[in-house]
């Protein structure tokens, strides 16, 4: 038997070997008002075991009618989960990092694990089954725990599952892995794998579902299709592997999203014209009256993402940090230009 | 005390707390039950009643080599080509005998190999003709009272590109620019057709190309042994090259570091992994030589023929329907063998 270990470093180049080749296509359709809410943890879903075929609570099936049974539910819960696993793609220091990820809310926040995420405000691209992309960045990571927390900034809905608890499972509860070993293909598209679990430790899940690497922050899902875990790490041998469990997930949830911050502000407010986004005010002593931006000029894009209407500029300032350095490209008649902006915490007083 | 080593899968560093725990230390489900253990594996031994009679094991040299799947009363079998080495091939059946068996046909594009075996009454496997659903049993029986080991559809049907092989030439490193040539391997096609640097490539396999990416990307479809048509530019001149593509052999300075890695995580996987027209994905962890068999459903009717150990998390199965174009043209390859052999 074959066991590696492998330090850091190398597997940061390794990351890259699955990079994907997924582009971005932007939506920028109107959204509703911003507003940044601090995301509320999930709250695992109720369920009855009842629900469940009489199979699955045995200790392994005993007939073909109980594996027609397990056949038929999970089949049908991939037909219900599948749309809510994307796989991410997102560019840091290192370069591009890739894996998996899935939806937990029609808002588009996601949970992927640690290794795959990054520290806040990281531009990330989500591609789901269909193909379809949206744009988002990363919330925060806990490396200890390999957690990490997404979030989709195209406006939703998003198809999105619900998340479970671990307090009931049992070893030898079946679960549904899926995601993207390999990087996301689209001639291949999501990847499903069945398997039961086979050890229960504090945060962790171990369970025979197969997993490779790509599959990183894929949801592992219980037999109601809640996310219970999430994969993380491989052992050596092919039909025991980790999953981060959502527990941890939901106790760890406020280290994940940060403390709490102001909205960033830059004192700029846009209006819909029939030309685009426009700036009709500018406030006294804030970061854009120190700009050589005026009331009047056309946003055009910001950070090179096309800005069509004063809901997407008024968006993105809402996901943006205090801190972060904007670039607008502005159009002042037929002159354009590109003018740097850094904004700062929310004055107080201030809407 | 049991060691506890992780393998971390992309950039990951493993949980501190999951380190620093002793996965021993917690109850664990028994192996028997595990997806494939043998608790669950005895659910299925009607479907192995059912099968076994139309599965042999394929030996070269008296080592098992692969599974095969009858496909007829009076002997042909279907196998995975490239596991049949020289050597004396033999079969063992469900009944314990073992039998002779000759090479009839073989199918490169596919990996599929037409056996036919000494015995008289086998029972053929049976054709699924329902479409395949994700998350449908897959089963792969062997001789045994219950299956070699079960897995579910990971993924339908889809193209699974061949092994890369290479032409041996290394482009300047500007993607925007027309292909130019920077270096050439030793001991690669391109240089053995007469390739130089500074050569641009204006056209692939009769396509025309504009840059570095479009090339590989057309390369990427040919396996070890294939020749490409290509048209360079030199100077003024412009002229047409045949050029054979090469796997690389190990230790070659192609071989990089994430196949490598991926491999080794992968434990075993068929010699011939890559490059099928359809291939059906599904879970089942096999060892190589359980492949070339049939794949079957809960009905106990083959949906495919299992052709290759993937990789930690794929076995591939050519679908039922393609396995049997294959057969039929197999079956009229060995009834008229090519003549200019």
């Amino acid at each position: 038997m074959s066991v590696l270990q492998l330090p850091r470093a190398k597997l940061a180049r390794w990351l890259l070997s699955v990079a994907l080749s997924a582009s971005a296509c932007l939506a920028d359709a109107p959204s509703p008002a911003p507003s940044f809410v601090r995301p509320e943890a999930p709250r695992p879903a109720r369920v009855n075991p009842r629900d469940l075929p009489v199979a699955f609570s045995k200790p392994a099936p005993a007939s073909l009618a109980d594996l027609r049974a397990i056949q038929q539910r999970v089949a049908a819960l991939i037909s219900q989960v599948s749309p809510a696993v994307v796989a991410v793609e997102l560019t840091n220091d290192d370069g591009t990092a890739s894996g998996s990820g899935v939806v937990i809310s029609s808002d588009g926040m996601v949970l992927t694990a640690g290794h795959v995420g990054d520290r806040a405000g990281r531009h990330v691209t989500f591609t789901f089954p269909d193909g379809k992309t949206a744009n988002g960045k990363t919330i925060g990571v806990n490396d200890d725990a390999d957690t990490g927390l997404m979030r989709i900034t195209d406006p939703g809905p998003w198809p999105h599952v619900g998340v479970g608890e671990l307090k009931d499972a049992h070893l030898g509860d079946w679960a549904l892995a899926l995601g993207h070993p390999g990087g996301f293909d689209a001639k291949r598209s999501l990847v499903v794998r069945l398997g039961r679990i086979i050890r229960l430790m504090p945060g962790v899940v171990q369970t025979d579902c197969t997993i490779f690497p790509g599959d990183s922050g894929g949801p592992l899902f219980d037999m109601y299709g809640r996310v219970i875990g999430i994969h993380t790490a491989i052992a050596s041998s092919a039909d025991e592997n980790f999953h981060v469990s959502i527990t941890e997930f939901l106790d760890t949830w406020n280290d994940l999203i940060g403390p709490e911050r102001p909205p960033a502000y830059c004192g700029l407010s846009v209006v819909d014209d029939a030309e685009g986004c426009r700036l009709n005010k500018i406030a006294k002593n804030s970061p854009a009256s120190k700009t050589d931006l005026r009331e009047g000029d056309q946003v055009l894009t910001v950070d090179g993402r096309r800005i069509n209407v004063s809901a997407t500029f008024d968006r993105w300032m809402a996901e943006s940090e205090p801190g972060e350095t904007l670039q607008l490209e502005i159009k002042r008649g037929d002159h354009v230009f590109t003018v740097p902006i850094k904004l700062q915490s929310q004055p107080p007083g201030t809407k | 005390m049991k060691p506890a080593l992780y393998l971390i899968l992309l950039a990951a560093a493993l949980t501190q707390a999951a380190l620093a725990q002793d996965e021993g230390d917690f109850p664990a489900l028994p192996r028997a039950r595990y997806r494939s253990g043998q608790q669950v594996l005895n659910a299925f031994a009607l479907i192995s009643a059912q099968t076994r009679n139309s599965i042999v094991e394929v030996n070269v040299n008296e080592d098992t080599v692969a599974l095969g799947a009858v496909v007829d009363a009076n002997g042909l079998v279907l196998t995975k080509a490239s596991e049949l080495k020289s050597g004396k091939l033999t079969c063992w059946l469900a009944t314990g005998k073992e039998v002779e068996a000759q090479l009839l046909a073989f199918d490169d594009e596919d990996d599929v190999a037409l056996v036919r075996v000494k015995a008289k009454g086998l029972k053929p496997i049976q054709w699924a003709t329902n479409q395949i659903v994700e998350g449908q049993w897959a089963i792969t029986p062997g001789l045994a009272e219950t299956p070699q080991a079960v897995g579910i559809i990971s993924t339908l049907p889809h193209r699974i590109r061949p092994q890369r092989a290479y032409i041996g030439v290394v482009f300047r490193d500007d993607n925007t620019a027309k292909p130019t040539v920077r270096m050439l391997m030793p001991g690669f096609g391109a240089e053995e057709a007469g390739v130089k640097p500074g050569d641009i490539v204006l056209a692939v396999d009769g396509a025309t190309v504009t840059n570095r990416a479009q090339v590989i990307e057309i390369l990427k479809e040919f396996r070890d042994g294939q020749t490409v048509q290509m048209r360079f530019q030199r100077e003024e001149q412009e002229f047409n090259a045949s050029i054979k593509l090469t796997a690389p052999k190990p230790g070659q300075r192609y071989d990089n570091y994430a196949d490598e890695r991926e491999n080794r995580l992968s434990g075993d996987v068929s010699l011939r992994s890559e490059g099928f027209e359809q291939a059906i994905e599904h879970d089942t962890v096999l060892e190589p030589w359980q492949c070339g068999g049939p794949l079957v459903n809960l009905d106990g009717k083959a949906i495919g023929l299992n052709i290759a150990r993937a990789s930690r998390v794929a076995t591939y199965a050519l679908p039922a329907s393609l396995a049997r174009e294959i057969l039929a043209k197999l079956k009229s390859k060995a009834e008229h063998p090519p003549s200019d052999d």
